[in-house]
């Protein structure tokens, strides 16, 4: 629109943050998680400030606002951001500074039909000479006239321009992009998931990051029955979850070739499947507790596959003493194949390579297994010995998200 | 070009040769210059770029102006296919390609479907060797390209080019013959005129070259319709900035493999019988010549089937002792794909899931091969007796 000065690039980003603040005590801690979150995930962007405002943060990047704004949206704990432009604490400037972010907003909106609009002040600084409604109306009469299409409605209008008024200094904005919701990774403790290569297991890590866990991954390669390429997949998949749990990232590989090739010799060729799995939760209690990793996640859903009956998980359970998280137990395939795609998991996993799962896999694997038949196939193998060369040979690897 | 592994995937991609390596060298330093600036600078890449186009002219019979340097082996078959069927469309939309083509052959004429374009695709005999016959009733006077492989890429079958190109000549006047000759080249003689043929394309980085080069040579005859389009280089026919220094690294590769062809086919050859040898004491394992004794094979690719595990596994359990192979087809146990190829030779799929491709270089030596064939019989052994 001709006239109108050009749109500088925002300043800040507002941070709503949803949940948390119900936290009551916790709520600094929770505060003060999510701000240094915040500073993991856009360090590579650009170095920013963090400042706490009542029930919000206000994010200051040195540079690049607008991608820095878009990469909050993949915080944990976010409810929504909004890029917002700055300008002196005083009704006539915020007025000057609203009028060009509204042309901005109204260019991207049908032309040539009215557009309902309302404005909405929240006030942290009570001396300001207006109060919220009389600079809501203060700044819509000044500006409306010159933009021509906009008709004041306050239930649900398409352009809600936000003025944050402070002391020193006041912000506006209109868009409201939405974040993931959840809590700040690592509000509620550590734990490691066994990651498979599969569709399901990176979901429910990912389910398990949103409760605010900070999340370890564990998989097992039987190589060379098993190719690197299969190996490499999981990395990739691990390196899409870490980009939800800035700075750092673990991923443990178990060489799992000796125990397959132990339990293929000596135990029924139908109980394979399970005592993989056992022996499975046997490394990943040690490798957590090592780690002081409080629980296990694992994607297993009741019934998705022959191996996950009530009976089978209760044999793989009985394996190890540990807490174990199963965040996708209710989920319907669609369900987790439609977090998959949202969080971009799906492609990778859905690649296919064959994982150590279908190493001797059995004609038919047992439906109902039984715990005492798993410790009398397990009664000729030398459990500790295999489990100590194998966690002896485990693999760490530092996933980098933005590698 | 010495390495803690024994690489035998050379059909997959080979090796820089260092004589190329160097010879790129300054054209990603001091000689970084743009062929199209007038400058000495510029001048400087643009007489680097003519001389590699000498180069691969000479290595395949064609003039200098008839080379058209690509990103590689499938822009240059995928110029042949889409652009001289475009340029040929008021004489005809009818296209047949090869049995056995690479996919950048085989789904850039199926493009041409979209476009009005007829696309068959030619037959095998029950020998596995191309069915002339039929070749000569598919063609028609409205037939505007034959598209066929010279050196087939997983098994290593010379298909009878010349044979194809005096048939499409007597039935289909206004038909070009292209050839895929990806595989081919350095490994029998690639040239135009011998083998009749209007279009060859070539890859830098299969003959000891670069990533990210090849070539489509041409007869001059065919017209072609660029794919890309921009600031007119390469007489329009494919223009952007070339690649200076992947250019000329393909013009050394092509000079080098042609000039050391005869040597590198007979070291080839000996390997292969070596590693030959050692499969024909694998109980079960049998060696796939498509169309032998008719058609010959390339020395430099050995395809077998092994009884038993899938080939993956056994490609992964050579990779453990030091030689690296190419497992044909993937294991996977759901969802996986044969290739047509494979299909087209009689190969049922659980034959193709552990067919795996031994494939050889002018750097292979004897000594490689015969390790290779060593430790290809103790694996197969190890995985028979772990079976049992």
């Amino acid at each position: 629109m001709s006239g109108s000065p050009a749109l500088p690039p925002p300043e800040i980003v507002l941070v709503r943050y949803g949940e948390l603040a119900l936290k009551g005590g916790n709520r600094r801690q929770f505060e003060d998680r999510l701000a240094q979150n915040i500073r993991d995930a856009t360090a590579r962007i650009s170095g920013v400030r963090v400042e706490r405002r009542r029930g919000r943060l206000a994010v200051f990047p040195e540079r690049r606002t607008e991608d820095v704004a878009f990469r909050l949206q993949e915080v944990f704990g976010i409810k929504s951001v909004s890029p917002a432009w700055g300008s002196p604490s005083e009704p006539d400037a915020i007025a000057r500074c609203a009028q060009p972010v509204l042309v901005d907003a109204l260019a991207a909106l049908p032309p040539d039909r009215e557009v309902t609009f309302r404005v909405h002040t929240s006030r942290g600084d009570k001396l300001f000479p207006l109060n919220s409604i009389e600079l809501d109306r203060y700044v819509a009469e000044r500006i409306m006239p010159g933009l021509g299409r906009l008709r004041v409605r306050l239930d649900d209008p398409e352009l809600a321009l936000g003025i944050d008024v402070r002391a020193e200094r006041s912000y506006v904005f209109v868009r409201r992009l939405p974040g993931p919701g959840g809590l700040p990774v690592g509000t509620l403790g550590r734990a490691l998931c066994l990651l498979s290569g599969g569709i399901d297991s990176p979901v429910a890590a990912w389910m398990s990051m949103k409760r605010g866990l900070h999340v370890g991954f564990i998989t097992f390669h039987s190589y060379p029955f098993v190719g690197d390429a299969s190996k490499r997949k999981v990395v990739e998949v691990a390196r899409l979850l870490a980009r939800w749990q800035q700075p750092e990232s673990r991923l443990f590989v178990v060489p799992f070739t000796e125990i397959q090739t132990a339990i293929r010799d000596a135990a029924p060729e139908s109980y394979r499947t399970v005592l993989y799995r056992r022996f499975m939760q046997r490394i990943a209690a040690r490798v957590a507790a090592e780690n002081r990793l409080a629980a296990l996640i694992t994607g297993e859903s009741l019934g998705q596959v022959a191996s996950q009956t009530l009976e089978n998980i209760a044999c793989i359970e009985a394996a190890a003493d540990a807490q174990v998280l199963r965040p996708l137990i209710g989920f319907d395939k669609e369900d987790t194949v439609a977090v998959a795609r949202r969080i971009g998991t799906f492609d990778v996993s859905s690649r296919q390579e064959p994982d150590c799962c279908s190493v001797f896999m059995p004609e038919r694997p047992v439906l109902r297994g039984k715990i005492e038949a798993c410790e009398a196939a397990e009664a000729g193998l030398d459990l500790a010995g295999l489990i100590d060369r194998a966690c002896a040979g485990i693999e760490t690897i530092e996933l980098d998200p933005e590698a | 070009m010495t390495a803690p592994f024994i690489y035998l995937d050379n059909a997959a991609t080979t090796p820089v040769d260092p004589e190329v390596r160097e010879a790129m060298r300054p054209f990603l330093d001091a000689e970084f210059g743009n062929p199209s600036s007038r400058h000495r600078v510029g001048q400087r890449a643009a007489e680097a770029v003519d001389r590699a186009r000498a180069e691969v002219a000479r290595a395949t019979g064609a003039k200098a102006a008839d080379v058209v340097f690509t990103s590689g082996g499938t822009e240059a078959n995928n110029l042949a296919v889409l652009g001289s069927a475009r340029a040929r469309r008021k004489h005809g939309r009818h296209v047949l390609v090869g049995p056995t083509e690479h996919p950048c052959v085989r789904e850039s004429a199926q493009a041409l479907v979209e476009e009005g374009f007829e696309v068959e695709t030619l037959r095998l005999d029950s020998s596995g060797a191309l069915d002339l016959a039929h070749l000569a009733a598919a063609l028609r006077p409205d037939t505007v390209l034959v598209g066929l492989l010279l050196v087939q890429n997983e098994f290593g079958s010379v298909q009878p080019v010349r044979e194809v190109s005096a048939r499409v000549r007597a039935r289909s006047p206004h038909a070009a013959v292209h050839v895929d000759a990806v595989q081919a080249f350095g490994k029998v003689e690639v040239s135009l005129r011998s083998l009749g043929a209007d279009s060859i394309a070539i890859s830098a980085h299969k003959v000891h070259g670069p990533k990210g080069s090849g070539a489509l040579v041409t007869n001059g005859a065919i017209p072609l319709r660029p794919l890309v389009f921009g600031g007119g280089q390469q007489g329009g026919r494919r223009p952007g900035t070339e690649g200076v220094a992947g250019i000329v690294g393909l013009g050394v590769s092509a000079r080098l493999a042609e000039e050391r062809r005869e040597s590198a086919c007979a070291s080839m050859r000996r390997c292969r019988d070596i590693v030959a040898a050692g499969i024909a004491r694998i109980p079960g394992a049998r060696v796939l010549e498509p169309g032998a004794p008719a058609q010959a094979v390339s020395p430099a690719i050995l395809a077998v089937v092994i009884p038993g595990a899938p080939s993956e596994v056994r490609m992964n359990h050579l990779e453990e002792l030091g030689v690296i192979v190419s497992a044909g087809s993937a294991c996977h146990s759901k969802t996986s794909q044969v290739s047509p190829s494979l299909v087209a030779i009689g190969l049922s799929a659980a034959d193709a899931r552990r067919m795996l491709r031994f494939s050889f270089s002018r750097a292979t030596t004897e000594s490689d091969a015969s390790t290779a064939g060593s430790a290809l019989e103790a694996v197969c052994s190890k995985l028979e007796s772990a079976r049992k």
